[in-house]
């Protein structure tokens, strides 16, 4: 009897168990089920289900982006309501292309929560441009009604399109309202640049090691704009480009040609022009209303900014670029002072390292302690130590060093020779004991212009250590107009 | 039923027939660890006891470093660091904070009453010899002094323990150990460890003087009269501090007139070429050519057995991957394999920036201390402490060329510190003189001889001991001589430094406060820097000294200045101490 009690009980416990089980799972499916039937559609469905976006929707139909929205990433979509579509210009709307880019300047691949962006946040959008968000305001269009979600993705409704812009190097390479001249002087800096990135090895250099690249595959074609001032071309950052109008760019460079004489026509153009181009980006955002009277560019020239001049204003898609009739650029402000420090130098005219001494000092005058360079006891006559100096322009130059005797009380000489070693443009100055102030060393005309220039910190013309010391802080060119 | 209780009262009549006999069969002694009854048969098992207490001290090594440097002027936090360390740096210790415990220092100081209890058991029971029980005894005696010193440096008042208690929270119950202030604490200190019966190292040869993994173990004990003369000069007692320093700084002048009779402990030049800790440059006046490889650097670098850790350390333990414990200090200061917890102040920086190198032929001198570029190093953007880690991240490659292995060692006591503060007591003695050049460039440059008859110069023979130095040297002039000290040449001449010239008549103190700083300078981070601090602020009875400098290192630090001027205040109040709780 006992036995039978025993297996009943078990029994009974194993039933309800089960009927427990069975029980739980209407429970589960009762909290975890979506109820929220906007989570229940996608955002094609959302933008769908609006009256007053069905031009966007017609145009997600007709580019195929109505199937992307429909996918199950997490989108952002801006769709402007029909009043704003109404004046799309029909060659958009035509060209099957045009469109895409369009609509695709509505969507990005993230979600952008109104209340998340509290600062201005550039957000890349599905045809690889960005668009500035801040709030409920994104490029010159508000918000109307936003966060509105669907299962894949946010939906902002917006009172105005967002058109796709060229960005700044697109103007320039091709917009009609480019100017013809400095456009044309931009486009004629494309050059060969040596690049790897697709090159085809065809065999290594037995003797070097080096390897041998298939011609025509070890260089691109890259503009020397792009390449050393700023690539205008990337969207994800923000320039503001100034543009001159043919006659303000002809009196610009007739303005700084002298500056830069070479031996050809041609040459003296190439040189000017690329060095009035080179200041004419900057990679800040200057909108109109903020635009300053002055921008200092990335090589330290101020641009005189007269609001006056600005004859067109264009809006990019990653910037700004103001055609203007005149720009009024100092030669004062792009021909800079020259500061050698001297401890990285060149060459020497002979190898004397173990004579060479890198020296820390305390100046009394800056109150600041600062490297310099001594060779002693080298034993050669006449040694000199070169520096080169990239891109000095042909004005006149006032020449400084600070050069500290404090090894010796007997004063000895040096000088500073433009070109070559023993050059007699400038003469021997003395190093007096003890002083740690800039010495003027005379002045010298720069007849051309020097892509390098050499300069020699030349010692005296004897083999006699306490005489021929070279010792020196920093060298100094200051442009003399 | 029957059956059962049959079977019941036969199991109740085993159990109690083998409870008698259990004592035989469970009562086996482990096979893998000792048993205290088996603990102490032997002079061995003594030597092991003292191993063992010092293996136990080494676990401190983290906690020293931090209670000593980071409470000081010269070792900050890092964006890594805990909120721990932040209490300790910013001196709002909260009664949590394992940092401020005393209770490890506790668990080493009964371990050490334990182990004096057994070794006068054994002595007693003639298992080990008078003399080899004076050795040992007044070994463990020193330490528990050294621990019981660093307890007084930092908590004040403490309860003063001295037998054996199996544990350790015992220690805080104020009925039975009442706390003694740090005064009392110092006398009953002195009286014990004056007392000890043999103040000398380990004879070598004996057990615990040998070369053991590499590892010569004779300096891993603490110097009883270094101890003692710390003692001393916590109490303000000169002579006696002084005279017990003397002692350590002759310890090799016996035996053969060979490099170590000149150089150990006496701050001495030797060798040819760099081998010795001088600041040199390849080519003086070329500051690229600072010597890295050789010189003051490798103070830090040089392997157990070489001369350079025997001339120049006093007392100095291993951490190596082949032994326990593990290298802490590793974890507190490396960037690499370690949790970068602490970095050099910017007050250290400005303190090296702050002196000049002697000048040369080749010009003037260089403008910055260049112990600032041995003793810390960049690592990734990161300034870092180095002298815990020579051993480990490599000086030319900023890198652990093995990662794993943390080898390293725990510095505590070398020849600067012990000529600091021999000259410390010096000074305040009146031997200003003597004091500066000690902290200079030596005897031969604080007494100069006017030609090359050094007779009458060169040294300090008219003084007393312990303030009679010879440390004559003619060159080649006639007399010829080579005097003990000839080779001594000053903290600051080692580190190519110009002498600092001291007012005349305010000389006791700027040379007490010269000397502190040149602690600093040279001994950063080793772990003595609060209690230098400490020490001078106790004796002027001018909590500024010690107030201002920890104010200059926070708010250099760019740390909120209300923390700063909080911290100040709080030392202002002569509130020094860490709350004793655990």
């Amino acid at each position: 009897m006992k036995f039978r009690q025993t297996y009943l009980l078990t029994a009974a416990g194993l039933l309800l168990v089960l009927q427990l089980l069975t029980g739980c799972d209407k429970l589960k499916d009762d909290r975890n089920s979506i109820t929220d039937p906007f989570l229940k559609i996608t955002l094609l469905e959302l933008i769908s289900a609006d009256p007053q976006l069905s031009t966007f929707r017609e145009y997600l139909g007709k580019t195929g982006y109505d199937i992307v929205i429909s996918s199950s990433k997490n989108y952002t979509v801006f769709a402007p309501v029909n009043s704003a579509l109404a004046s799309l210009d029909p060659a958009i709307v035509n060209d099957a292309a045009k469109l895409k880019l369009f609509v695709g300047n509505h969507i990005a691949l993230k979600q952008y929560r109104t209340a998340d962006i509290k600062s201005e946040t550039r957000i890349e959008m599905l045809n690889g441009k960005f668009n500035n968000m801040l709030n409920t305001s994104v490029e010159d269009a508000a918000i109307t009604t936003a966060n509105k979600y669907a299962s894949n993705g946010l939906l902002h409704v917006i009172n105005k399109s967002l058109p796709a812009l060229a960005n700044c190097w697109e103007f320039i390479n091709s917009s009609a309202e480019a100017p013809a001249k400095q456009k044309a002087f931009i486009l004629s800096l494309f050059r060969k640049v040596f690049d790897t990135s697709n090159a085809v090895i065809t065999g290594i250099n037995p003797l070097t090691g080096d390897p041998i690249y298939q011609p025509g595959t070890d260089s691109v074609f890259a503009n020397l704009f792009l390449n050393r001032v700023h690539d205008v071309q990337k969207e994800e950052k923000q320039f503001t480009v100034f543009m001159l109008t043919d006659a303000a760019w002809d009196m610009e460079n007739t303005k700084f040609r002298p500056y830069y004489v070479t031996n050809t026509a041609d040459s003296n153009a190439l040189v000017t022009g690329w060095h009035v181009v080179k200041d004419f980006a900057v990679d800040t955002l200057y909108k109109p209303g903020s635009l300053p009277d002055t921008i200092v560019s990335k090589f330290g020239t101020k641009l005189p900014i007269e609001k006056a001049f600005i004859v067109k204003t264009v809006k990019t898609s990653n910037g700004m670029v103001y055609i203007m009739s005149k720009m009024n650029v100092l030669p004062a402000s792009k021909l800079k002072t020259i500061t050698i420090q001297t401890e990285f130098y060149s060459a020497t005219s002979h190898d004397r390292r173990s004579n060479t001494f890198f020296r820390d000092r305390y100046s009394p005058v800056t109150l600041l302690d600062f490297k310099d360079i001594l060779v002693y006891s080298h034993g050669v006559s006449l040694f000199n130590i070169r520096y080169d100096v990239k891109e000095v322009p042909s004005i006149k130059y006032k020449a400084y060093w600070v050069a500290v005797n404090d090894f010796q009380t007997a004063t000895f000489q040096q000088k500073l020779g433009i070109g070559t070693a023993t050059s007699t443009i400038l003469g021997y100055v003395n190093v007096d004991a003890n002083n740690f102030n800039e010495v003027y060393l005379g002045e010298f005309t720069m007849s051309t212009y020097s892509p390098v220039l050499n300069i020699y910190l030349t010692g005296a013309n004897s083999t006699t250590a306490a005489v021929n010391p070279l010792v020196c802080d920093y060298i100094k060119l200051v442009p003399s107009l | 039923m029957k059956k059962m209780k049959l079977i019941e009262s036969l199991l109740v009549v085993t159990l109690l027939l083998s409870f008698s006999s259990c004592k035989k069969i469970f009562d086996i002694k482990p096979e893998d660890q000792l048993d205290i009854s088996n603990a102490y048969q032997n002079v061995y098992d003594a030597d092991a006891a003292v191993i063992g207490v010092y293996g136990k001290f080494m676990g401190l090594a983290e906690q020293y470093v931090v209670l000593n440097e980071l409470r000081g002027d010269l070792l900050d936090v890092t964006v890594n660091s805990n909120e721990a360390l932040r209490q300790i740096n910013t001196h709002e210790v909260k009664e949590s904070n394992p940092y401020a415990s005393p209770k490890p220092f506790y668990e080493v100081i009964l371990n050490c009453n334990d182990v004096i209890e057994n070794f006068r058991i054994m002595v007693r029971d003639k298992k080990m010899t008078e003399d080899q029980f004076n050795q040992r005894y007044s070994d463990v005696v020193a330490l528990r002094s050294f621990l019981y010193l660093q307890l007084g440096i930092h908590w004040g008042e403490v309860p003063y323990v001295t037998s054996s208690l199996k544990n350790v929270d015992e220690v805080k119950n104020p009925t039975n150990y009442p706390k003694v202030t740090f005064n009392v604490l110092l006398d009953s200190l002195i009286a014990v460890t004056e007392a000890i019966p043999f103040k000398n190292v380990y004879p070598s040869g004996t057990n615990l003087n040998i070369t053991v993994d590499g590892y010569p173990t004779e300096k891993f004990y603490i110097n009883k009269r270094i101890m003692l003369g710390d003692l001393y000069l916590w109490k303000n007692n000169y002579q006696k501090a002084a005279e017990y320093y003397r002692q350590v700084m002759e310890t090799a002048t016996a035996g053969d007139f060979g490099e170590n009779y000149y150089s150990q402990y006496k701050l001495g030049w030797w060798g040819t070429g760099n081998v010795d800790h001088d600041v040199v440059y390849t080519r003086p006046g070329d500051a690229s050519t600072l010597v890295y490889n050789e010189g003051w650097r490798t103070i830090f670098e040089n392997p157990f057995n070489s001369d350079g850790v025997r001339r120049e350390w006093v007392w100095v333990l291993p951490f190596d991957s082949k032994f326990r414990p593990d290298n802490k200090l590793i974890k507190l200061f490396s960037p690499i394999g370690g949790d970068y917890q602490v970095q050099p102040s910017q007050r250290i920086y400005d303190m090296w920036d702050g002196q000049t190198q002697r000048s040369n032929d080749r010009g003037q001198g260089i403008p910055y201390d260049a112990r600032k570029l041995l003793s810390t190093m960049n690592i990734g953007g990161q300034p870092v402490a180095m002298k815990f880690l020579y051993n480990y991240i490599g000086w030319n490659t900023s890198t652990a060329s093995n990662p794993l292995l943390k080898n390293g060692k725990w510095f505590l006591f070398r020849q600067t510190h012990l000529h600091l503060r021999f000259a410390e007591a010096a000074n305040r003695s009146g031997k200003y003189l003597l004091a500066w050049g000690l902290w200079n460039n030596g005897f031969a440059g604080a007494y100069p001889a006017p030609g090359s008859d050094v007779t009458n110069y060169h040294n300090t023979l008219r003084e007393p001991y312990p303030f009679n130095f010879d440390g004559r040297n003619s060159n080649n002039g006639v007399p010829y001589y080579r005097a003990d000290w000839y080779r001594n040449i000053g903290i600051r001449a080692r580190a190519n430094l110009l002498n600092v010239s001291i007012p005349v008549a305010d000389s006791l103190l700027s040379i007490e406060s010269g000397l502190i700083q040149e602690g600093a300078l040279e001994n950063a981070f080793e772990g003595t820097r609060w209690a230098d601090l400490l020490r001078v602020t106790l004796r002027r009875n001018d909590p500024s000294f010690i107030a201002d400098r920890v104010y200059e290192k926070l708010i250099k630090s760019g740390i909120a200045s209300g923390s700063a001027s909080a911290a100040r205040a709080r030392l202002m109040a002569r509130d020094y101490y860490l709350p004793f709780k655990w």
